[in-house]
């Protein structure tokens, strides 16, 4: 057995988010995910009080079918970066470039990083009749070959739908667990004006909602949506005397459990618990000192088990935990304040990192702050269910 | 009906699987199975993820084992399936150890439950393929 190694204490708080934002979220028909990405870059250097020319490093997660991204993003930025490249980590990719903007800047690659992600995936597959047919009328030698089309397995919802149903099993889980995340989620996106979604959600409505793969319902499932976000990384020296407060980069951490989804006790003990192993040992804390925490809630038994696996409730008891109300803004530990992939956009994982910081800087309206948040755990999860990073961030 | 008229997903067999399908379509389980640890895996490839042999032969199974966990579709994702929502997709963690996707035939989907003991029925798709399906015992 190989040992689990802590990232370097060393990195501690040795870089600062300084500026972040987004574009347009959403439903943005006519604009091109790279468009939204410049977008929501535009808006951080802004965030920042920073130029294009400021910026010598370039870390995105490009869409699979696009040679690399970062040049193409680069050149829209008008700069030559020094350190520059794309990640192929699914959704765990975003909190990755984070983790690798700290190591290259600590390493003198570069010195002022920006790390995004942008989709347009409701205007491919929903804007227009013609979008949702050809979404919807794949050729069959675009699915896998074998071994799951024939038996009607299709999609990244039944995928992690096998882990609800696993988890309902084990500890008597139920969809009113499910619900009151959906639930909680949507009343937080009623608070923030740029979320998708605006209208309210009772735990009656989501029980009313049509079955997708039960044990899903509509729900259950995060949006289609057009959506990009960016973060700026700079030395916490460098970071000081920037427009807005920095937000200090204090841990982060990766799991693979690249065995895969259906392998050992994948589907209920996620890679969440390494990953937050590690990130909570670099960052020198533990859960309690968590005061809030963006979850990647690409469906709603997600959050239940990765806030199991972070060591926020015991494994099998998220579902009591869930139901307790501690999610919500004025809970215990108040999840997803922006609305999340479930309610406000789902851009894979990076507008979890953007509420992060903007909850430590303590610059929302009451309505919309953590009380005194000090401290953020921001989850990413993806390629194929399996790959998890997590980052933690502290107010300076 | 319409979704008569579109058939359902051919299984394309690679280069690896080939024995898994040429044996299904004899209505026998085959899976690769490692000459020098002696343990099965799934999916098929050429090398022993227990312990990267490469020595291995397609051998016969039980075809005997249980739910691990289960979803029901009932969104047609494609038309071919039209016809058969709710339909449940299992995940078959057989006696041997390994774990595969398959259907359960002649229950509805509200009588499956994690943990419920199957055996592997054959579906003939046509005179090349049978799909190894499973029902409860």
């Amino acid at each position: 057995m190989i040992n689990a190694i802590t990232p370097s204490r060393e990195l501690r708080d040795t870089c600062a988010i300084v500026g972040t934002a987004t574009s347009k979220l959403g439903k943005v028909p006519g604009v091109s995910s790279l468009d939204l990405l410049m977008d929501a870059i535009r808006n951080a250097l802004d965030d920042a009080g920073l130029k294009a020319s400021d910026i010598d490093g370039v870390l995105c997660r490009g869409p699979d079918e696009s040679y690399s991204h970062h040049q193409l993003l680069a050149e829209r930025l008008g700069i030559n970066a020094r350190f520059s490249t794309t990640l192929t980590n699914g959704g765990a990719s975003q909190i990755m470039s984070v983790a690798l903007a700290v190591m290259a800047i600590r390493f003198g690659l570069a010195n002022t990083i920006v790390c995004g992600f942008g989709r347009d995936t409701w205007s491919r597959t929903h804007a227009s009749e013609e979008a949702r047919v050809r979404n919807e009328t794949r050729p069959e030698s675009m699915l896998a070959r074998e071994f799951g089309p024939e038996y009607g397995y299709f999609g990244a919802t039944a995928a992690h739908a096998f882990g609800a149903t696993r988890h309902m099993h084990l500890y008597g889980t139920t969809r009113d667990d499910f619900g009151e995340i959906a639930v909680a989620f949507r009343e937080h996106a009623l608070r923030n004006p740029d979320a998708s979604m605006k209208k309210p959600l009772s735990i009656e409505d989501y029980h009313a909602g049509r079955l997708i793969v039960a044990p899903f319902g509509i729900y259950d499932c995060s949006l289609r949506s057009d959506a990009a976000g960016a973060v700026i990384v700079t030395s916490a020296a460098r970071a000081k005397d920037l427009k807005k407060p920095p937000v200090m980069i204090k841990g982060f951490g990766f799991q693979n459990n690249t065995r895969g989804w259906f392998a050992d006790d994948n589907m209920v003990v996620t890679a969440a618990k390494q990953a937050g192993e590690a990130a909570y040992a670099m960052a020198g804390l533990g859960p309690k000192d968590v005061d809030t925490a963006q979850i990647y809630d690409c469906f709603t038994y997600m959050v239940l088990t990765q806030l199991e696996d972070y060591g926020f409730c015991k494994k099998g008891e998220g579902g009591a935990f869930v139901s307790s109300g501690a999610l919500r803004l004025g809970g215990a530990l108040p999840c997803n304040t922006s609305g999340g992939q479930l309610s406000e956009a789902h851009c894979e994982g990076m507008l979890q990192i953007v509420e992060g910081v903007r909850q430590l800087r303590h610059l929302y309206p009451e309505n919309r702050q953590v009380k005194d948040a000090d401290i953020a755990l921001i989850s990413g999860h993806g390629g194929n269910q399996v790959c998890h990073s997590t980052l933690i961030l502290g107010r300076a | 009906m319409m979704s008569d008229l579109v058939p359902k997903p051919k299984p394309r067999p690679a280069p690896e699987s080939l024995p898994y399908w040429q044996a299904a379509r004899e209505h026998r389980l085959a899976l690769p199975k490692c000459e020098d640890c002696q343990k099965f895996w799934f999916p098929p490839s050429r090398t022993c993820p227990h312990c990267l042999s490469t020595k291995f032969s397609f051998e016969n199974v039980s075809g005997k084992g249980k739910i691990f966990s289960f979803v029901t579709f009932h969104r047609v994702y494609r038309p071919a399936f039209a016809n058969d929502v709710p339909y449940v997709v299992a995940l078959i963690e057989l006696d041997e150890g390994p774990r595969l996707l398959s259907n359960i035939m002649g229950v509805t989907h509200d009588q499956v439950k994690c943990e419920m003991r199957v055996e592997v029925v054959f579906d003939d798709y046509d005179e090349d393929i049978s799909i190894p399906k499973f029902k409860l015992v």
